[in-house]
């Protein structure tokens, strides 16, 4: 009994919520050559990890505990770290809870739309320990085991995005990825040892005892490179081309997986060397560092976006433009700043895994991703087309979705560092941040045109609507969607800022392991409280409202319900001066919206095609590149 | 004499990057990747040598405060940087072998549909 009671003890919880991933893709792995078995242990250990995620919101969140957890009892000897220790702390468990919704919700979906691929049981394998690599990541207490993890969590992305290996571009995607995502990870293992050389030490709680107090150039320089290897993680400028290329080819539930999740490990990574390991957050060089290349981000990633004519590949530029609001946020450093960056990680991770999910029920239905050959789907798919706005006006930042509610405290908190410190930069990065939602809102449009509305090709008359496992994963990221945008309080008050509080608490994080934290730096945090008032609900109640009377006026008036489709002998759109009076309507092709706009911007368009050229060595070029500018950088500042 | 460990392990590392950035062959790419790897194990063992020092392998009855062996660590490190190695030269050539199937080629400039 009092063995029963032990291991049940919520101490163990984290390493259990890690070990039934690897548990689950060592089974499938040696068992799953039946589909029931296969997808039973699949569906059991994704659901066991999220349990105990869940599970650790009442001790670590409610009650603000510290769980340090060294594995095998091995501890401290001597005041150094010599076993593997799991810590988790507030900010640990917000993106482990992220990544164990993500993987249940894809798993889910994942059941219904890999049934047509063969080797479904390497899938299952790699989908595992790829999660599995992210729990590991963000609960680790260990420097060298989050380089572990990271390797994991990369090899297993490559060989998904490699997956459908007959698919236009996924090897190569995989290749190009596998390559710099490779760079990265030899960066961090570099970093690494380079702290090791200097502290004897790869506890993380250790590392932030000693690290801040003994700066020097060997540390500087593995600031700069585990920076940069995080960065490739993260997917933020200049690596986006690869998050393009991997999220593009990857079968959608595994772009949910690399998007949501894989980028926030990479975020996560970041913070814990900002905020923690180095403690230089309090740098106004450093704030200007993780703002700078997160607007660059935010802005280069949402007009490559708008450039896109593949559907995925479209959404991974998005998801590369809203990681540049995360890190935007996260930089800013203030309370109000990482609590916003945080509360849009999570939004990001519902909705562009909602989106990503929806391009993959069309995929698996028409078969194609390309917007120029798809149109009029909300004919045929109208459950996926309603899932799918959601998840669009989510994105866009549309009162009352969820996009909205974390754009506005991003905004506020950029306007407010730009009051509090006399800085104008901030309100730049403001005004870049708003622009972004623009864009993005307009991208949004053009996808929804190309889509879902507007005429149907002939040849996609037979399209049906996805299975209900699909569509019901696809509606648990609505609903979440809908749920954080209508009740931003709760998330603030209960995940974003607890998790931001403890970014904040050093000290705290050094001493939960057991560690003297009394040198640890405490960077002024400011409050939370922010100005403006914000009432989702009226909101909804004005958008009910709207839509309503739009339905009153449209059945009022003489509504021609005509069943449009294109006619297989070409679009008399293209017949400029003679034809056009033939048909009331005629298709506007994905590349074609817009087309005002691009050609006015056709110097930045241009430069940017030629940029992202394709080269892994060009590629590998801007890696090596911006790890010398970011070593030059720390050198200097820190 | 341990410098001149530091400087030739930073040193591979510069030169597989160097490799990987200037050499369109993909074979070579994945040479270069191997050769900025052996570059971090040589870095790794040299940060955990102490001049002088055993093999850090004991029982509990030989261990006492006069034992004087290199630091362990960093050979744990080194044991896992050299599989994960491995695995990244195994699936790279394994990618470059499709790649091969399906482009005819190997030269990175011509492998490049997805862009822009």
């Amino acid at each position: 009994m009092n063995l029963l009671g032990n291991v049940l003890s919520y101490q163990h919880f984290p390493i259990y919520a890690i070990m039934v991933l690897f548990m689950g893709s060592f089974l499938i792995a040696a068992f799953g050559e039946n589909r029931r078995v296969r997808n039973i242990l699949a569906l059991l250990s994704i659901t066991a990890s999220l349990i105990f995620s869940l599970l650790l919101i009442n001790p670590v969140i409610l009650r603000g505990e510290i769980i340090g957890y060294w594995m095998g009892a091995r501890s401290i000897a001597g005041g150094y770290a010599i076993g593997i220790a799991l810590e988790v702390d507030a900010l640990s468990l917000f993106f482990a809870l992220l990544a164990a919704c993500a993987i249940f919700v894809s798993g889910v979906y994942s059941i219904q739309y890999m049934s047509r691929d063969d080797n479904e049981k390497e899938y299952y394998t790699l989908y595992l320990l790829l999660c599995g690599g992210v729990m590991g990541m963000v609960l680790s207490g260990d420097l060298f085991n989050m380089f572990i993890m990271v390797e994991i969590l990369t090899f297993a992305a490559v060989a998904l995005t490699a997956f459908r290996n007959t698919a236009r571009g996924a090897v190569e995607a995989a290749f190009k990825y596998l390559v710099v995502g490779c760079m990265g990870s030899t960066f961090i293992l570099v970093g690494t040892a380079m702290l090791y050389a200097q502290t004897h030490t790869l506890n993380l709680a250790q590392l932030a005892q000693l690290v801040p107090g003994n700066m020097n150039t060997a540390t500087k320089a593995a600031f700069a490179l585990l920076f940069v290897g995080f960065g490739t993680k993260a997917f933020i400028v200049p690596f986006h081309p690869l998050a393009a290329d991997a999220h593009g080819a990857a079968p959608a539930s595994v772009s949910v997986i690399i998007s949501g999740v894989l980028t926030k490990s990479g975020i996560y990574g970041i913070i814990r060397i900002t905020y923690f390991l180095f403690q230089s957050m309090g740098l106004g060089t450093m704030q200007f560092l993780l703002v700078f290349i997160g607007s660059v981000s935010m802005f280069v990633c949402v007009t490559m976006a708008l450039a896109q004519h593949d559907f995925k590949r479209l959404l991974a530029f998005h998801s590369i433009s809203q990681i540049g609001y995360v890190l935007t946020a996260v930089g800013l450093c203030t309370a109000l700043g990482l609590s916003a960056g945080l509360y849009h990680a999570i939004n990001h991770t519902l909705f562009k895994g909602l989106l990503f999910l929806a391009a993959g029920a069309v995929l698996h239905e028409t078969g194609t991703t390309d917007l120029n050959k798809l149109g009029g789907l909300a004919r045929k798919m109208p459950h996926t087309t309603v899932l799918f706005l959601i998840g669009a006006l989510s994105i866009s930042g549309v009162p009352p979705f969820n996009g909205f509610a974390s754009k506005w405290l991003i905004y506020q908190a950029t306007y407010q560092k730009a009051v509090e410190s006399g800085n104008i930069g901030f309100l730049l990065v403001t005004v870049i941040a708003l622009i972004t939602s623009v864009l993005t809102l307009a991208s949004f449009v053009k996808v929804s045109h190309s889509v879902f509305f507007g005429q149907l090709p002939p040849e996609l008359e037979k399209v049906k609507e996805v299975s209900w496992g699909m569509r019901f994963a696809m509606g648990i990221f609505a609903l979440l969607c809908i749920v954080t945008g209508l009740f931003p309080n709760l998330v603030t008050t209960y995940l974003t800022e607890p998790a931001a509080a403890a970014a904040f608490s050093v000290q705290r994080y050094i001493e939960a392991m057991g560690f003297d934290g009394s040198a640890a730096v405490e960077i002024l945090a400011g409050s939370f409280r922010y100005a403006g008032v914000w009432e989702p609900v009226s909101w909804l109640l004005v958008l009910c409202i709207a839509l309503l009377a739009v339905t009153i006026a449209a059945l009022a008036g003489r509504y021609d319900n005509v069943s449009l489709c294109r006619t297989a002998a070409g679009d008399s759109k293209y017949q400029l001066f003679y034809g056009g009076e033939e048909q009331s309507f005629s298709q506007l092709g994905g590349d074609d919206m817009f087309w005002g706009f691009k050609h006015n911007w056709r110097g930045y368009f241009s430069f940017m095609h030629r940029l992202h050229s394709g080269i892994v060595n060009d590629y590998a070029l801007w890696a090596v590149a911006d790890l010398a500018l970011v070593m030059l950088f720390s050198l200097i500042v820190l | 004499m341990i410098l001149l460990n530091y400087i030739a392990a930073f040193f591979l590392i510069a030169l597989g990057m160097y490799t990987i950035v200037t050499k369109y062959n993909l074979v070579k790419t994945v040479i270069g990747l191997s050769i900025a790897d052996y570059g971090v194990n040589l870095l790794l063992i040299s940060i955990g040598f102490n001049p002088g020092g055993t093999a850090p392998i004991f029982t509990w009855s030989e261990l006492d405060y006069n034992s004087f062996f290199v630091d362990p660590v960093p050979q744990a490190l080194t044991l896992t940087s050299i599989v994960i190695g491995a695995c990244v030269t195994a699936m790279s050539l394994a990618l470059v072998i499709k790649l091969e199937e399906q482009y005819g080629t190997i030269d990175t400039r011509k492998i490049r549909r997805l862009r822009g």
